[in-house]
Parts: structure tokens; C-alpha cells; sequence
């Protein structure tokens, strides 16, 4: 039931993508409602399919696909209540295609179907692995305001005055957004650090630093430095997009190094 | 029959500024010329904004426009009289759109001009002088420019060098709320940049100048506050928009002064308007983060491309209002026919029913009730007979028709008053 439920909402999303980019280029008034509206449907029947799938296994997703998953539904979600609260629905031509792009290989990749070990469903396991993926859903939406941001300003600076500066929301917002964004996804980190630290320090077996980890410990470092130029300095604009960028890119390798060929899961 | 619709007025390209504010009215002067205007069959529709003043005026009685000229004589003077423009008939309802749909308007597409003709229309409304013509014409004007604005690019060009800021502004800042405009130098075009962005919802406004009295000057003229030329890099640190229009032959604003002020600013976006010619802003500050600087070639380039922008949507929207008043006159074309037919149908009624009982009368033997009723159905569908064809074509009118065709004719032929109300059995 699942899996009709994923294919839908796949093909959802993946429309809603198109409407988004169909706004962006041509910017009709009437996408904005074809694209939440499809994009809306698509979210609440991902939804569902996680809960059919993820409730037998204690809420934790487990393997690359699942995970990959519950990023494209966070990501979706966050999409649209920003694009709701900051009435600039373009903003989903930079998110929407992003969460078409991350679920795809999952589709392909199949249901894993693996029996989950008795700690593996330990509670704060759990709480890690959700608000590690709800970081990297947030950083996503960040890194989408931020490209945005980045394109803006070069027709801004540049005077050159094409489609995206017809149809993007202002610099201030834009920079705004991200500087939210990222403070939320800072405090996700922040909190996926710790309790992989817990969790580590609980376990029976002695290991050392992985790759995995220290790359999630320099991109929270990469964050922190950005938030206290921001906060402190008063750093805004096109370092901190650049900025917000560089530590999801960072992200992105602890993820890859987490799931993928050879991770630690 | 042609609407009987007249327009006498001025406007931003027909009279100076003096000459419009002295027929700048208060509401309750208004009010009185509304209702002495509107007054009898007459309707009138007074259209007041500092741009134009126009009296427009409907109905069948009287010489509309001397009554119009003496009331704007009495207003403003021969100088007034002299200004004017008059519209007539299908030109004054063709004007009426063409303002409404901001066409006319000084900025054309700005979209103001609506909502205070439908004020205006408001207040005839509410005086009694706008009832069933004028509610129908500014009804249908409204549609039109509603449809101009949602069907063409129009609404959406800026046109002066001002408004070109305002819009980069907005790209900028999303806004001009609550921001801190600071002008460098104090001449006309200055002025005329801070009154535009003031309008535009800038928060506060600082003036600096090289002779410090025509900065206090201006400043007290548009509620800002004047700053000595010396501090201007301490201006700076609070200003989100500095629009420099000097006459100085160096720039003023080099990428060193402002880089200097980028961290007592917390780095927040700066955007630099250099009007002035030389330019008062040097290039390279456009290198500094967070600040945009433009010069008068780049807001140019502004103004051109909503011009070429504006140039193809006004075509666009000039045609919609052409189809709109051409489809409002056929409409009411239709509505014309409409009396004449009653009256027709509500003539060959009576004479029907007449000629019906005089017959019956004269009988020598009086009919059953049922050969009675037979009879008057043959009548009555003599008369239907006679009368289809007129019918039909008094419901048509031609595509392109400005009054019915045939309207006046039948009215001439039959004796009948279209403007008199039908009596009798009515339109069937």
C-alpha cells in the first residue's frame, strides 16, 4: 500500500517541480495554486506511506532509501510552509526539483525490509536519526534561498535585469530566510552531534573517529562560524550564501558516508 | 440614438499645476456642484485628483455643455475655460475608459487613478447625481481597466528615473517601509527623487547639501531632517537609499568612504542612486559587498526597458479598452431597441383589444364565451404575426453598432417616445 502511495506521490511532486519551473520561467499567477495544490496532494500521500512503513519499525527509517525519503517528505513540508508564510512561491523552482532529485534514487532502490535489532529502536536512536535528517531537510531549503539569493544578486550587481529578477523575491528576504533557516538547522545539528556523542559513549564498543563524523564536526563548525559572523559581526549577503553552501556540501559527505557504499549504516 | 455623454476637463497635459489647483475642490464644494449638475434626468460624475479635474455629465435635457462650461468658468476663471478639453458622445465614454485604465495618467499604469474614480463615482452615488447611466458607463469603465490591468504588463512599469529606483529599491529591500533615504544635494531633481520615495513608503528622509541652508530648506519642505555636509559619512551609516544628485566634478562617495562604513552599518545592504552628471557615486563602489550602486546610465536602462515594457502593454491595453467600449455600446444598443419594442407591442396591444371589444359589440347576436376567446386569440396572433419580425430585429444589433439602427426609425414611424416608460400590457 506503501509503495502506491510513494508512486503517486512521486509523480505529485514531480509535477508540482515542473509547475514550480513553469512559474519561475513564465511567472502565470495561476501555477502557484496548480503547483501547492500538487505538491500538497503529493505531501500528504508521502506522508501516509511513511506512517504505513515507518510504523512498524518503531519510526525509524532504515537503509538509504528510507532515509532518503523522510529528507524529500521533510523537505516538501518545509517547502511549502515557507513558500506559504513568505508568499514568495517561486522559491519552490529551488526546492521542489531538489526533492524530486533526492527520492528518485530511493524508488529505485527499493523497500528495505530488514528486521530492526532490539537497540536499533532504542528511543534516542531514533530522536538522532529524525532530527539528523530534519537538519539536512532544513540546510536543503537553506541551500535552495541561498542559489536564489546568489542568482539575484548577480543580475542585481550586474544590472542585468532577466526572468529571476522579474520573478525572485528581494535580497533582504531572501536573506532573512536563509539566516532562519539556518539557525534551525544549526540547533538540528547541534542536537544530532550530541546524541551521536551519547550514543557512542554508550555503546559497548571502543572505536575512534570515523570520517563520517568528523566531516558532520567541521560542517557544524563551518555553521557556527557563519551564525556568529551573522549574529556577532553583522555578516550577511552573498559570503554568508556561499557559506551556507560550503556546510551543506559538507553535509551532503557525511550523508553519502553514512548510507552510502561502504557507510557506517 | 448616440450616448449622450459629455466630458469637459484639464489635466496634467493640458494645464499647469496653478491652473488645476484652483479647481482642486473640497468635498463639500463637490458635493454642491454634483448636485447641481446632476440634477433633473441630468447625471454627473465629478473626477477630482491633483492630475486632472473632470466633469462628466449624462442625460437627454438641457445643453449639457454650456451648463458644463459655465460651471468650470465659475470654478476657474477663463484661464481654467481656456485649458479644457471637451469630449462628446462616444469620445468622452472612450476618455472616461482610457482613465480609468490609467492610460491617460501621467504615469501611465499607475494604479491609483481607479480607486479614486471609484471614489468619486461613490460620492455622485451618494449625492444622487450617478443613478442609472453614469452607474452603467462607470460600471463598465471599471471592468475595463480591471481587465487592462489583469490582461497587460502595464500596471507593472515604472516610468520615471524615481519610480526606476523605487523599483530596484524593491528588489533590494522588498520595500521601502520604515528605510532612511538620504539625498546628496538639494536641487529639483533631488526633491522630486525624496517626494517619490517618500511616497513610496520610505520611513525617514536626511538631506545633505554643500550650502547647508537649501538642505535645511528642502529638508523642512519634505519632513526630513537636514545633516551637515561634513558628516556625510556618519549619514551614511543609517541610510539604506542615498540618491546623489550634486554638481560637483568629483565623485563624492569613493569606494574607500563607503567601505569605511560597511561595519558600523552591520554590513546591510546599501543602494546608491547617482543621478548626477558628472557622477557623484565612483564605479568601483559597485565591487563592495552589499552595496549596489547604480548611476543615471543603469536607472536609463531601467526606465527604457519599462518603457519598451510599457510602450507594447499600453498598445495591448488601448486595444482592450477599444473593445470594451465598443462591446458597452452595443449593449446598450440592445437596451435602446429594448423601450421602443415595448412601446410597440404595448401600442399594437391596446389597438388589439379595442378594435376586439368594438367588434364584440356590435354583434347582433353576443358570442359564447368560447367563440369569444377564439376570436381574441386570432387577434392576438395577428398581431404576434405582424410583430415578430419588428421584434427580432429590435433584439439585434450588429457587431461594431454604436446606437440601434433601427431604434429611432420605428420610434419616428409608430409615434412612439423611447425615453417615455412603456404602458399597457408591456413587452411580451
Amino acid at each position: 500500500m506503501s509503495r502506491i502511495a510513494f508512486v503517486l506521490a512521486f509523480h505529485a511532486y514531480a509535477l508540482g517541480a515542473i509547475a514550480y519551473l513553469a512559474l519561475l520561467s513564465s511567472g502565470r499567477e495561476g501555477l502557484v495554486w496548480t503547483a501547492r495544490v500538487l505538491t500538497g496532494a503529493g505531501w500528504v500521500l508521502h506522508g501516509l506511506g511513511l506512517a504505513v512503513l515507518l510504523s512498524p519499525q518503531g519510526f525509524r527509517p532504515h537503509g538509504v532509501a528510507q532515509s532518503l525519503s523522510v529528507i524529500a517528505f521533510l523537505l516538501v513540508g518545509l517547502l511549502l510552509a515557507v513558500e506559504l508564510r513568505t508568499h514568495a512561491p517561486v522559491l519552490g523552482a529551488f526546492v521542489a526539483p531538489a526533492a524530486v532529485a533526492v527520492w528518485l534514487p530511493a524508488l529505485w532502490a527499493g523497500p528495505a525490509d530488514q528486521a530492526l535489532a532490539g537497540p536499533a529502536r532504542a528511543p534516542i536512536l531514533v530522536f538522532h536519526i529524525a532530527v539528523a535528517l530534519a537538519g539536512l531537510a532544513v540546510f536543503a531549503v537553506a541551500t535552495g534561498v541561498a542559489v536564489a539569493f546568489l542568482l539575484l544578486e548577480r543580475q542585481v550587481k550586474g544590472k542585468r535585469f532577466g526572468v529571476l529578477f522579474e520573478r525572485l523575491p528581494s535580497l533582504e528576504l531572501l536573506d532573512g530566510l536563509n539566516q532562519r533557516l539556518v539557525i534551525g538547522g544549526f540547533v538540528a545539528l547541534t542536537l544530532t552531534l550530541v546524541t551521536g556523542l551519547w550514543i557512542a559513549a554508550r555503546s559497548d564498543t571502543a572505536r575512534s573517529l570515523q570520517a563520517v563524523e568528523i566531516t558532520t564536526a567541521v560542517a557544524w563548525l563551518v555553521f557556527a562560524a557563519l551564525l556568529q559572523a551573522r549574529l556577532l559581526a553583522g555578516w550577511r549577503g552573498r559570503r554568508v550564501a556561499w557559506l551556507t553552501m560550503a556546510g551543506f556540501g559538507l553535509l551532503v559527505l557525511s550523508f553519502v558516508g553514512t548510507y552510502g557504499p561502504g557507510g557506517v549504516r | 440614438m448616440s450616448v449622450a455623454l459629455v466630458c469637459l476637463g484639464i489635466s496634467h497635459k493640458t494645464a499647469p499645476l496653478p491652473v488645476r489647483e484652483r479647481l482642486a475642490l473640497s468635498e463639500e464644494r463637490q458635493t454642491a456642484l454634483l448636485q447641481r449638475v446632476g440634477a433633473g434626468r441630468a447625471e454627473a460624475l465629478l473626477v477630482s485628483t491633483c492630475n486632472r479635474v473632470e466633469l462628466y455629465r449624462t442625460g437627454a435635457a438641457g445643453d449639457l455643455e454650456s451648463e458644463l462650461r459655465t460651471e468650470v468658468l465659475a470654478l476657474g476663471g477663463e484661464e481654467a475655460l481656456a485649458h479644457a478639453y471637451l469630449h462628446r458622445g462616444e469620445a468622452a465614454l472612450h476618455h472616461l475608459f482610457r482613465v480609468a485604465a490609467s492610460l491617460d495618467s501621467m504615469v501611465v499604469g499607475e494604479p491609483q487613478i481607479l480607486g479614486q474614480l471609484k471614489d468619486a463615482f461613490q460620492l455622485a452615488q451618494r449625492v444622487g447625481a450617478a443613478r442609472g447611466e453614469l452607474a452603467r458607463v462607470c460600471g463598465a469603465a471599471f471592468a475595463a481597466a480591471k481587465r487592462v490591468r489583469t490582461e497587460t504588463e502595464v500596471g507593472r512599469a515604472a516610468t520615471s528615473m524615481a519610480s526606476a529606483a523605487v523599483q530596484l529599491a524593491s528588489k533590494i529591500f522588498g520595500g521601502l517601509g520604515g528605510k532612511t533615504v538620504l539625498l546628496v544635494g538639494a536641487g529639483e531633481m533631488s526633491e522630486l527623487a525624496g517626494r517619490h520615495l517618500l511616497s513610496a513608503g520610505a520611513g525617514r528622509l536626511l538631506v545633505t547639501n554643500r550650502t547647508e541652508e537649501r538642505a535645511v530648506e528642502l529638508a523642512r519642505a519634505l519632513g526630513g531632517e537636514a545633516v551637515p555636509f561634513p558628516s556625510l559619512e556618519r549619514a551614511l551609516q543609517p541610510a539604506d537609499v542615498v540618491v546623489c544628485t550634486t554638481a560637483s566634478p568629483t565623485p563624492i562617495l569613493t569606494r574607500e568612504l563607503v567601505a569605511g562604513t560597511l561595519r558600523a552599518r552591520r554590513h546591510r545592504p546599501l543602494f546608491l542612486v547617482d543621478l548626477a552628471v558628472p557622477r557623484d557615486v565612483e564605479p568601483e563602489v559597485n565591487t563592495l559587498d552589499n552595496v549596489y550602486a547604480y548611476d543615471i546610465d543603469d536607472i536609463q536602462k531601467v526606465v527604457a526597458e519599462n518603457a519598451a515594457l510599457r510602450a507594447d502593454a499600453a498598445a495591448r491595453a488601448e486595444a482592450l479598452v477599444a473593445e470594451d467600449v465598443a462591446r458597452f455600446l452595443r449593449e446598450r444598443a440592445v437596451r435602446e431597441g429594448v423601450p421602443v419594442l415595448a412601446q410597440l407591442r404595448a401600442r399594437a396591444e391596446a389597438i388589439r383589444k379595442a378594435e376586439l371589444e368594438r367588434a364584440l359589440a356590435n354583434l347582433p347576436t353576443p358570442l359564447t364565451e368560447g367563440q369569444a376567446q377564439v376570436v381574441a386569440a386570432m387577434t392576438s396572433a395577428i398581431v404576434n404575426k405582424v410583430l415578430h419580425q419588428p421584434t427580432v430585429k429590435l433584439r439585434t444589433v450588429a457587431p461594431g453598432a454604436e446606437a440601434h439602427p433601427l431604434a429611432d426609425a420605428v420610434a419616428e414611424l409608430f409615434g412612439l417616445d423611447p425615453s417615455a416608460r412603456p404602458t399597457g400590457s408591456g413587452e411580451s
